[in-house]
């Protein structure tokens, strides 16, 4: 760790990610003290998290460029171009001491965003208007999968905004239509292009080609894995539930850990841990317990999931099999080519990421995904949080409704916000747990 | 209390704005002439009018209640979508021979995945709307006009040729020409018409035969010429803001002393601001040039924050406003920050503005009042 003495602290933002790596520092230590393997992988976690933080510091710290960019919009351009990155994306994710998420919600409101608007674009528009956010050399916007991102994009370039000089690139999604046809991931790759050109133009580093496709070949390695753990999750009783994998998976492969090799030791690590759980019998629930397999169709409720997932595990032996960022429909680049890279990453922005390959396209995707996740896991129950700022899955409630119905399990609808446990207070979450299984049979 | 628009032009536009389905739709349908449903001001009316189609812009006027479509949306989607599909699912839509729909906004495109689901119309094809308006945008979107062009054709055995699109186009900018009249008069002292009226005209345009309503305006404008509103209202007022299709919200601004004078909303002022260049050689292209690059757009467009802002603000002064009332609908996350933008924005420019939220249907208008009423008394009207 850097000397405070030394330590250059007139960005707001950067101060914030020196203040984060310490904090994930500091948990990962702490709870490295349990001595249990599954936690000291999760421990490693919060390493990669401090390591993609200090990054950022350093280059700031250095006068080196570094950017935004996101999960969807090319993530492996960061390592091929020499350029550390972050995710702007990120505030209610990462959130940690500097203000509870309860203050920074509040806080967006009194500033003038409704409380109908999703509690992620608030608290992340909130993050920049209070400066919050590191400046960085340019930045790779990312305007979908809903509404809300477009607008954080354009509150990031308003004039009362300290990005508001960042050179800002939005690679289109302008296709709509989900089923990855080549001439909309054409269309998505020649946006890409555009945007590697773009960070030439504004950081002065240059994409060389041969390094990324070291880094794809490496990210690829992530996605193999994921795959091969994901399908270790299919056993019963599930080894796993809402601590591990899932979402982790995504947050790995896609933000924090993209093309490193330490995280591909990791995706290994985890593999292996789950091969021995899974040959030796053990799940998640306490023996003796009917297990409830289920499937969290929407983002994880990561600031609170402790709250009410142990207890289901415990009170019912229902265990999150499944969750829709933990969900693994990628296939690997072919880096055979110039063209297939450019495509493959188009095809994996668009078409493969988990949210995004349901929310931009028609509901028949959202469809489709809930026919593979129910019979591949053996699904039971499929739980539709109702995420208050997720319009466009909103959008389709009574279709997925039916699909349940047509795939004969349970569609259990809760109502909440994802990030805000006030919304719908965990009591009331439990309550309508408690309701639905006995209505169902299950207590 | 102003004297009503005696025309009779106006008369039959108001009849086309009160509810659905109307007589100049059924006088259409009557000779066999087929309509065409489309969601959002971004999808070009020359292309269903080169086709031998009615285009009528969805709306759910006179919808009842949202009971239906709460069965297929959640209380957390706005109250415009749940409306269309509640009337949608009670066969308020038959009188349609097909639907257009666009993913201009996240709840808009899944009333598409909903509309295929319940098999609601013969016809329904979806555009795919880029989120920025550069000429690689251009470029696509023109593709996506060229789609539903061949799209139509297929459907509705017609042939939509390029002579038949310039003159679409030649009717639309005249509709364009026409609207820009009324709006114009607008900005005398003593405006000829009410912003309920104008209004009522507008959406008017969206509910019957071109040629027809262009016939309409310009018998209205030779009565709005030496017309003079009676009242005497506190505050000239500028509305800008999302779907706003229902003159009775206008007309409970102007109860409480609020005229508006212009608009910078989609069924309004955004609708005919410029014209479609009929000097491009290829219409496809003019066409998709205008719909994604000319007109101002919705914060949907992430690239035009700047040029909204100035569009509002240009407007505001242009016609004279004392304030702005931003309105949006509960749950609609693009105007909910655009809203948060522009309050910093107008408060910059100095010019007063009220951030308004609203469900589709107007009922109960006394909040309605009281906050426009304290707004107008902040402004020392």
């Amino acid at each position: 760790m850097t000397e405070a003495a030394e330590v250059k602290i007139d960005d707001p933002g950067i101060q914030r990610f020196r203040e984060e790596r310490d904090q994930f520092t500091n948990l990962g230590a702490m709870i490295g003290l349990i001595d249990d393997p599954e936690v000291k992988l999760n421990v490693r976690i919060t390493a990669f998290v401090a390591k993609a933080r200090q990054k950022i510091v350093d280059a700031y710290e250095q006068g080196r460029p570094f950017i935004a960019n996101n999960y969807c919009t090319a993530p492996e351009l960061g390592l091929a171009m020499d350029l550390p990155w972050f995710m702007l994306f990120d505030a209610p994710f990462t959130l940690m001491g500097r203000q509870s998420l309860h203050e920074v919600i509040d806080e967006s409101v009194a500033m003038g965003l409704g409380s109908d608007l999703c509690t992620a674009i608030r608290t992340n528009i909130y993050y920049v208007e209070k400066n919050l956010v590191p400046v960085p050399t340019a930045a790779v916007g990312f305007v979908f999968p809903c509404d809300g991102m477009p607008m954080l994009h354009q509150v990031m370039g308003h004039s009362s905004s300290s990005w508001r000089d960042v050179p800002l690139i939005c690679p289109d999604p302008a296709p709509y239509f989900a089923d990855g046809n080549i001439e909309s991931i054409d269309y998505f790759a020649n946006e890409l292009r555009k945007t590697a050109a773009f960070l030439t133009e504004h950081t002065g580093n240059k994409l060389d080609m041969d390094k990324l496709k070291e880094v794809i070949d490496e990210s690829n390695k992530h996605y193999e894995l994921w795959q091969e753990y994901n399908d270790l999750r299919r056993a019963v009783p599930a080894p796993h539930g809402h601590s591990m994998g899932g979402q982790t998976c995504y947050s790995m492969a896609q933000i924090f850990g993209v093309g490193d090799p330490d995280v591909t030791t990791w995706f290994q690590d985890l593999v292996d841990l789950t091969e021995e759980k899974v040959a030796a019998g053990k799940g998640v629930i306490p023996e003796g317990k009917k297990e409830i397999r289920l499937f969290w169709f929407d983002l994880n409720p990561t600031t609170f999931a402790d709250q009410f997932m142990p207890w289901l595990e415990e009170e019912y032996g229902a265990v999150m099999v499944m969750d829709m960022l933990g969900y693994h429909d990628y296939t690997t680049i072919d880096t055979s080519s110039e063209e297939e890279i450019w495509r493959g990453l188009a095809k994996r922005g668009l078409f493969d990421t988990p949210m995004v390959r349901q929310s931009i396209g028609t509901a028949d995707g959202f469809v489709k995904d809930l026919h593979r996740v129910v019979e591949d896991f053996k699904i039971d129950v499929v739980i539709w949080p109702g995420h208050m700022g997720h319009k466009e899955m909103l959008g389709t409630y009574g279709i997925m409704r039916e699909a349940c119905r047509e795939l004969g399990v349970h569609f259990f609808d809760i109502r909440m916000d994802i990030w805000d446990d006030r919304y719908t207070p965990i009591d009331q979450v439990k309550d309508k747990f408690t309701r639905f299984f006995e209505a169902a049979g299950y207590a | 209390m102003n004297t009503p628009i005696k025309s009779e032009a106006f008369s039959i536009m108001t009849q086309a704005t009160a509810g659905l389905e109307n007589p100049a739709i059924d006088e259409w349908k009557a000779q066999g002439g087929k309509t065409i449903g489309y969601f959002c001001s971004m999808l070009p009316e020359e292309l269903f009018l080169a086709g031998g189609l009615l285009p009528f812009r969805m709306r759910a006027t006179g919808s009842e209640g949202t009971d239906g479509g709460d069965s297929y949306f959640t209380n957390n989607n706005c109250t415009f979508v749940r409306h269309c599909f509640s009337v949608a699912l009670d066969g308020g839509y038959d009188f349609l021979d097909g639907v257009v729909v666009i993913n201009s906004c996240d709840q808009i495109r899944r009333l598409y995945d909903n509309w295929l689901h319940k098999d609601i119309s013969p016809f329904v094809h979806m555009v795919a709307l880029p989120r920025q308006s550069g000429p690689d945008q251009v470029e696509w979107y023109t593709g996506e006009f060229h789609r539903l062009r061949k799209s139509i054709e297929e459907h509705f055995k017609v042939e939509i040729t390029d002579k038949g699109l310039r003159e679409a186009i030649a009717v639309m900018n005249e509709t364009r020409r026409l609207q820009r009249e009324v709006y114009e008069l607008r900005k005398r002292e003593r405006p000829p018409i009410t912003g309920a009226e104008t209004m009522a005209i507008m959406v008017a345009g969206t509910a019957m035969p071109k040629v027809r309503y262009n016939e309409l305006l310009r018998e209205l404008l030779t009565e709005l010429e030496t017309r003079e509103l009676e009242t005497t209202y506190r505050a000239r007022i500028m509305v800008t803001g999302g779907i706003l299709d229902d003159p009775t919200w206008m007309e409970a601004v102007e109860e409480v002393g609020g005229l508006v004078v212009t608009d910078g909303t989609c069924f309004g002022g955004r609708l005919m601001h410029c014209d479609v260049d009929e000097d491009i050689v290829d219409p496809m292209e003019a066409l998709s040039q205008y719909y994604l690059a000319d007109r101002p757009s919705c914060p949907r467009m992430i690239d035009t924050q700047v040029k909204r802002k100035n569009y509002t603000v240009d407007l505001a002064r242009e016609f004279n406003c004392d304030g702005i009332i931003g309105e949006k609908m509960m749950f609609c996350d693009m105007w909910q920050v655009e809203q948060f933008m522009m309050t910093m924005d107008l408060k910059e420019e100095e010019i007063p503005f009220l951030k308004l939220e609203r469900e589709y249907i107007t009922s109960g208008t006394g909040q309605l009042k009281t906050r426009v009423q304290a707004f107008i008394e902040t402004m020392g009207k």
